[in-house]
């Protein structure tokens, strides 16, 4: 099984700008791309992002143990995105700097909670959730059926240039 | 870096292993497409998809690449043709042969990173151009022509870069109702068309530059919309005037929401 993620980079900037842009309390910011999917080859999943919904500066909880903290009502309001329109949904945040990027326990931990939640919505559809960085990215995503999340096999930005970010 | 591409380091301290990651698909290994797959070998390019349902015939060798007399005594497919010249620059190299049309390996020529068609008709164009854009694919276009002059013969031809949010083919007036329904009218009535072998190498190496621009650029300049046109009789390459008055202009032909297959759904499995 090979999962690709890829989406346009216009998208990916517009995702990587608004994600920079400071909160009142939060240190980091997140927000959700949605996309179709496709079969590729046997058994390899391609998931296409195409648009991107921010998280309102109200709907982040102030916790500061943690970078940024959603609460039930942007989570609540990306379910229905999901629902209404059927669409996987891909959580993302930024960790601003050159080169790969890393989940951190935290964001391990966390997306491991909500993420499940999008297949009580849209249950026939992978879910993921990516980190960016400045320039490259990297990905996990929820099959349906399974429990545990699998790293994403390549994650591309296309446009001039075209950037590929693999699993490590 | 391996020796072999000490002479390209300056593409990037990690162009070896982009282009050895990158996966490249070409419809068509005939005159233009049998330039573009040597290319790519030569420069370190490893996953390779090469479709046509082709076998080499006496009237393919003034300009197919890799083929001799006895592929056309045994009728060898092209993309096997294709095959042998790519594992004889680069034997690491994973090639995906297609001896078929290109619309019977969809599913794998998704995963391609880029689209290169080499193709002879624009219907067959639109319909490459339009699974593209659903896969988020940039698509190279790569066609040339001779058409008969009062005075002789033009040789013309063009490279088009279809980039995923960009301008497309009908944005740019390649692709057109008219010619579509003109060239399905003639269907069956093609002939013998002229084909030579320089105008297709100065198209394919045109089209590999932007490949190779796209994934491991040498400069600042970003190329997201290309319309390049070939003068075979002036022996020039430049931009289209075409281009001109769609300059800051957004496709309307592809919204960003159609991508994807409306009717997958994947069955949920034990872990």
């Amino acid at each position: 099984m090979t999962l690709i993620f890829r989406m346009r980079s216009d998208l990916a900037e517009s995702v990587r700008a608004d994600l920079r842009r400071p909160h009142p309390f939060a240190f980091e910011r997140v927000g959700f791309i949605c996309a179709r999917v496709a079969q590729h080859s046997s058994d390899g999943l391609l998931i296409l992002g195409y648009g991107y919904h921010t998280v309102d500066d109200e709907d982040y909880i102030d916790d500061p143990s943690v970078g940024a903290m959603m609460g039930s009502s942007a989570i609540r309001r990306a379910l229905e995105i999901a629902y209404i329109n059927k669409v996987s949904m891909i959580h993302v945040h930024l960790h601003d700097h050159k080169g790969s990027p890393r989940f951190s326990s935290v964001d391990l931990t966390e997306s491991a909670k909500f993420m499940p939640n999008f297949f009580h919505v849209v249950a026939h559809l992978p879910h993921c959730a990516v980190v960016l960085s400045a320039d490259r990215a990297i990905g996990l995503c929820w099959r349906p059926g399974r429990a545990k999340p699998s790293y994403i096999d390549e994650i591309t930005e296309v446009g001039a240039p075209i950037r590929i970010s693999t699993k490590r | 870096m391996d020796r072999q591409f000490a002479r390209q380091q300056f593409l990037g301290p990690d162009s070896e292993t982009i282009f050895a990651a990158a996966a490249i698909g070409v419809v068509g290994v005939g005159g233009g497409g049998s330039h573009v797959v040597q290319q790519l070998a030569h420069i370190g390019f490893e996953r390779l998809l090469i479709a046509d349902p082709d076998h080499v015939e006496d009237t393919n060798l003034n300009r197919l690449v890799g083929a001799t007399w006895q592929d056309v005594v045994d009728a060898t497919p092209k993309v096997r043709v294709a095959d042998r010249v790519i594992r004889s620059v680069n034997p690491k190299a994973n090639v995906t042969q297609i001896h078929d049309n290109w619309q019977a390996a969809m599913d794998a020529l998704r995963i391609c990173n880029i689209l290169v068609g080499c193709v002879d008709t624009y219907r067959e164009r639109d319909e490459l151009e339009r699974f593209a854009r659903r896969f988020l694919i940039p698509y190279i276009d790569l066609g040339m022509d001779v058409h008969k002059l009062s005075s002789g013969y033009a040789i013309g031809g063009q490279v088009v870069l279809s980039m995923p949010g960009q301008l497309c083919l009908s944005c740019m007036g390649i692709i057109n109702e008219e010619r579509l329904a003109e060239e399905a009218r003639k269907y069956g009535d093609v002939g013998a068309r002229p084909q030579v072998i320089w105008p297709n190498g100065v198209l394919a190496s045109t089209a590999v530059g932007l490949i190779v621009q796209l994934l491991a650029p040498w400069h600042v300049n970003a190329i997201p919309s290309v319309y390049l046109e070939y003068d075979g009789n002036t022996h020039s390459v430049q931009s289209s005037n075409r281009l001109i008055p769609l300059t800051g202009s957004n496709c309307v032909h592809y919204p960003a929401d159609e991508v994807g297959d409306p009717l997958f759904s994947q069955r949920a499995s034990p872990s």
